[in-house]
């Protein structure tokens, strides 16, 4: 019998002994390297990932929205990531503390996060425990009770997170800045833990509007990847998420960016010792073609200690300690970022001297096939790493599944890193990597730190 | 977890042997050991190489050896420049990197299984064969002092390293593992030659492989990059008991313009050996071990005032601290530490109860299923066991030790162990708006000293 025919069975077999209206449909088959990913979906909109991993007789259980930072609006930043942590209180059948307590009790793991694009929230616990997690993630999809004693609370522990994330943090206060800069009209210009004004005006009433239009089962994915029996975990979706309402949700309105046409800079005053560097140049979306060459051309440059800028940076200039980039995986065009830090008698001065005729060589000669070679294993490790458990498989899944609609994409970048060539990385270097789109964010010590003092590990 | 111990000559009888998810340990010529933990999952080959000794062998004066001893291994050897070891490791797929703690190190290593051969072979001339050159030395010692001042800018950082000087205050587990400016400047390469020939000695080496690799192909290589070091006996730990110190002390870590505080509060701990360390991590557990703590309760769930809430019980060959971190505002930092005590006064007073013993039981039973659900997870418990002397059913009887746990036993061991008196109080935070205030927090305080956070006293 065809793989195919197989899922469908299941979802008729299913279906046979619905007693309500809702109905699993079988959607198809992505590949995932050498596994499949099944797709079924509910009557309501719900997307249901699947990949049996039968390694430990343990499950992990993703539920991805697709709302995020790049939602909200301007005076009501960071509300995505408040919602996040209100959504492990009370519900219209379980007390505050209760949804911690009874996972706890089942020995899970759990977490949540929110991004620009996204948030997700996750559980991995022993396989008999996924009725569980079903019931408690369908339950506070729809039914959460927000009260103002509990908003009043989490509001705090948020405004505590942004001061140990970034008000207290060099490099989180940089990189807010950074997008702060650079963006002036997306929605990728506030950071996704809100400006602290917005944090602590939120009411109830904000989170209750907001719940009520993101959170429906018609802008979730539902992924499990782990040791379960498809038709019995099948059963449990359509009893727990069956009966719940889509939602309108409206269509996305996140103002497009306009070009960058002068380059930019800002100067910030930090307690630190050394001066850092922060410089953003407008990127691609995940989704377009320039992605993976860019993403590969970042290894070249900087990853990694044989990569060309730590080796001129770090190891031969000595000028930096730290030196990293990033080419960001957002639905939209987000930014290509490089963090170097000075070491102490070095300036920024001292980096940007080395750092653009470096990015100019890029644009002018191709890289050498060695480079090409070494890049193009380096990323081959990091994907495989990211597989190492049931989380990070389901992880990659629900994360390409939400910004690309594409649960399999991650081995499908890998195919396209391999066809790579050098004149590929050259063409991303010329489109991407041009002055104009450049934003600088300069860090310097406001003088209360001294550079010579004695400090141990 | 089952172990078998095989000479080398007899492996070749293990080829056909069924593959389970044991952990199978090998005694291989010359004291050493080789634990195997397969799992063909994802084509990925982990490689630990630990030694049973670390930093606490650096003679007095010469902290910073070992630990400047094990990064110069990728500086050169006899068949490979640095600059040749680094583009061969990205070439091969691979990641290597070092690790140097009080009481043990380790090569942490990860390579595409293709690759596995020729990452070996890089491996052994890197562990036998250094050449240590003396402008490489040079050039890691000054990155070594950067990355000291580097490390000011995080307040947490800042805080570990002040709870270990002032906790351990006259033990060996207060010096550092990095070293000072002032022990760098001392040191010579003759001083890092020889911690290199103390600690890379047949009898002091355990090996792990897991992944996707075949147990008799692992022993193999295992055998080969033995081979290659000098043959000498397993190093004694020269690390006594820790003694406490009397009295409640405050360490105040000044830094300017902190929105925050990072907090540290204890003292001595547990060692694996006592009849009551399981019986004791099960009530700190319940006391700031998970989400639904009494400590993540009463400070982040009702107040609000810190995004996190621990308590932990490190654990090393001797005994180890146990201690609570917050992170509240700098306003709330007073009356989060006065909360802390009084719930630390209470838990060695009262300790826990029956149904927070039941409960807690649950999640450290189930949820042990995540301490065992990867290859690499089981193969470092058997290397935990072998590295730190643990006793040899410390994880195998760990699930029977915690279902015979009673409260009677649970509340004898926090009061034998722990202390509310004898604690140390270590604040990161802007003295001059909150010293006053957090010392008016701590009743009975017997001493206390403010610290300027970039020097070492």
């Amino acid at each position: 019998m065809p793989v195919a025919e197989v899922h469908h069975r299941i979802a008729a077999a299913v279906n046979a002994t619905s007693k309500s209206s809702a109905f699993v449909h079988f959607l198809g088959q992505h590949a995932f390297g050498p596994s499949t990913v099944v797709r079924y979906g509910l009557s309501n909109g719900l997307t249901l990932l699947l990949l049996l991993d039968q390694s430990a007789p343990v499950v992990s259980y993703f539920t991805w929205f697709k709302v995020g930072s790049r939602h909200e609006k301007p005076g009501k930043t960071g509300l995505a990531h408040l919602f996040e942590h209100l959504m492990f209180n009370e519900t219209t059948s379980l007390a505050a503390g209760e949804f911690d307590k009874k996972l706890e009790e089942s020995g899970a793991e759990s977490n949540a996060a929110t991004w620009v694009d996204w948030t997700y929230y996750h559980e991995s616990v022993p396989k008999d425990r996924l009725p569980l997690v079903v019931k408690l993630e369908s339950d506070r999809m729809h039914n959460l009770v927000l009260r103002d004693a509990q908003v009043t609370s989490e509001k705090e522990v948020v405004a505590n997170e942004r001061r140990y994330r970034v008000d207290d943090d060099v490099e989180g206060a940089a990189s807010e800045l950074l997008y702060k800069t650079a963006f002036t009209r997306h929605p990728y210009h506030w950071p996704t833990i809100g400006w602290m004004n917005d944090i602590q005006g939120f009411t109830p009433e904000d989170c209750e509007a907001f719940y009520k239009t993101y959170y429906a089962p018609n802008n979730a994915v539902v992924v499990v990847v782990g040791d379960f029996n498809e038709k019995r975990l099948l059963e449990l979706v359509r009893d727990a998420y069956g009966e719940l309402p889509a939602a309108h949700v409206p269509p996305d309105d996140g103002h497009p960016e306009p070009p960058q046409l002068e380059p930019r800079t800002v100067e910030i005053k930090k307690p630190t010792a050394t001066e850092k560097l922060l410089v953003g140049y407008h990127g691609p979306a995940l989704g377009d073609a320039g992605h993976a060459p860019l993403t590969v051309l970042t290894e070249v440059l900087f990853g990694g200690r044989a990569s060309r800028l730590h080796r001129a940076l770090v190891i031969d200039g000595e000028i930096c300690t730290d030196l990293r980039s990033w080419v960001s995986t957002f639905s939209d065009g987000g930014l290509y970022e490089i963090y170097a830090t000075a070491r102490t008698g070095k300036t920024i001065a001292d980096i940007e001297a080395v750092l653009y005729p470096a990015l100019a060589r890029v644009r002018d000669e191709v890289v050498t096939d060695d480079e090409l070679v070494r890049a193009k294993a380096r990323l081959e490790l990091g994907l495989l790493q990211s597989l190492e458990t049931m989380g990070g498989k389901a992880e990659q899944i629900g994360f390409y599944e939400t910004v690309l609609g594409d649960p399999g994409a991650a081995f499908q970048r890998l195919e396209a890193y391999r066809r790579l060539t050098a004149s590929d990385l050259r063409k991303a270097a010329r489109r991407y990597l041009v002055d104009r789109g450049r934003t600088r964010i300069l860090v310097v010590p406001d003088g209360s730190v001294t550079e010579v003092g004695e400090a141990a590990q | 977890m089952s172990t078998e111990a095989l000479s080398p000559t007899t492996t070749k009888e293990k080829r056909g042997a069924k593959k389970t998810d044991a952990v199978t340990r090998f005694a291989l010529l010359g004291g050493g050991s080789v634990h195997v933990a397969e799992s063909h999952a994802v084509p990925l080959v982990s490689i630990t190489i630990a030694f049973r000794s670390g930093s606490s062998s650096d003679p007095a004066g010469k902290e910073g050896a070992s630990k400047l001893a094990f990064r110069m291994l990728r500086r050169g050897s006899r068949t490979h420049t640095a600059k040749e070891i680094e583009d061969e490791l990205d070439r091969l797929g691979a990641e290597l990197s070092t690790e140097v703690s009080v009481s043990s190190s380790a090569l942490h290593g990860q390579v595409i299984e293709r690759n596995l051969g020729g990452f070996i072979n890089l491996l052994a001339t890197l562990m036998a064969e250094p050449t240590f050159p003396e402008d490489e030395y040079e050039r890691l010692r000054r990155e070594t002092l950067a990355e000291i001042v580097e490390a000011r800018d995080n307040d947490r950082s800042l805080a570990q390293q002040a709870f270990r000087r002032e906790v351990w205050k006259g033990h060996a587990y207060a010096r550092s593992t990095t070293g000072s400016n002032k022990t760098l400047a001392a040191l010579t390469l003759d001083d890092v030659r020889a911690a290199y020939r103390t600690h890379f000695v047949q009898g002091n080496v355990a090996l792990g492989f897991s992944g996707d690799v075949e147990t008799p192909r692992a022993v193999e290589l295992a055998e080969r990059l033995a081979e290659g070091l000098a043959k000498g006996p397993r190093v004694p730990d020269p690390v006594g008991e820790p003694g406490r110190i009397p009295g409640r002390r405050l360490v105040f870590v000044e830094k300017p313009e902190r929105t925050q505080t990072q907090i540290l509060i204890g003292g001595l701990g547990t060692s694996p050996h006592d009849a009551d360390h399981v019986p004791l991590s099960v009530a700190n557990a319940v006391f700031g071990g998970s989400f639904t703590s009494r400590l993540m309760r009463e400070v982040r769930s009702k107040r609000g005032w810190s995004y996190g809430a621990y308590a932990r019980l490190a654990v090393d060959k001797q005994r180890q601290a146990f201690s609570m971190w917050t992170f509240p505002a700098a306003t709330d930092a007073p009356a989060c530490i006065a909360l802390e005590l009084e719930l630390l006064e209470a838990f060695v007073s009262k300790g826990i109860g029956p149904k927070e013993l039941s409960f807690i039981k649950k999640f450290l039973g189930r949820s042990y299923a995540f301490d065992i659900d990867t290859a690499a997870k089981r193969l470092h418990q058997g290397l935990d066991v072998e590295v730190l002397g643990l006793p040899a059913d410390y994880y195998s009887a760990y699930l029977a030790k915690l279902d015979a746990v009673t409260v009677a036993q649970a509340n004898a061991a926090v009061k034998v162990r722990l202390s509310a008196d004898d604690v140390l109080v270590v604040v990161v935070g802007t003295a001059a708006e909150l010293d006053e205030k957090v010392r008016s927090s701590i009743p009975r305080l017997a001493e206390h000293k403010v610290v300027p956070f970039d020097r070492e006293e």
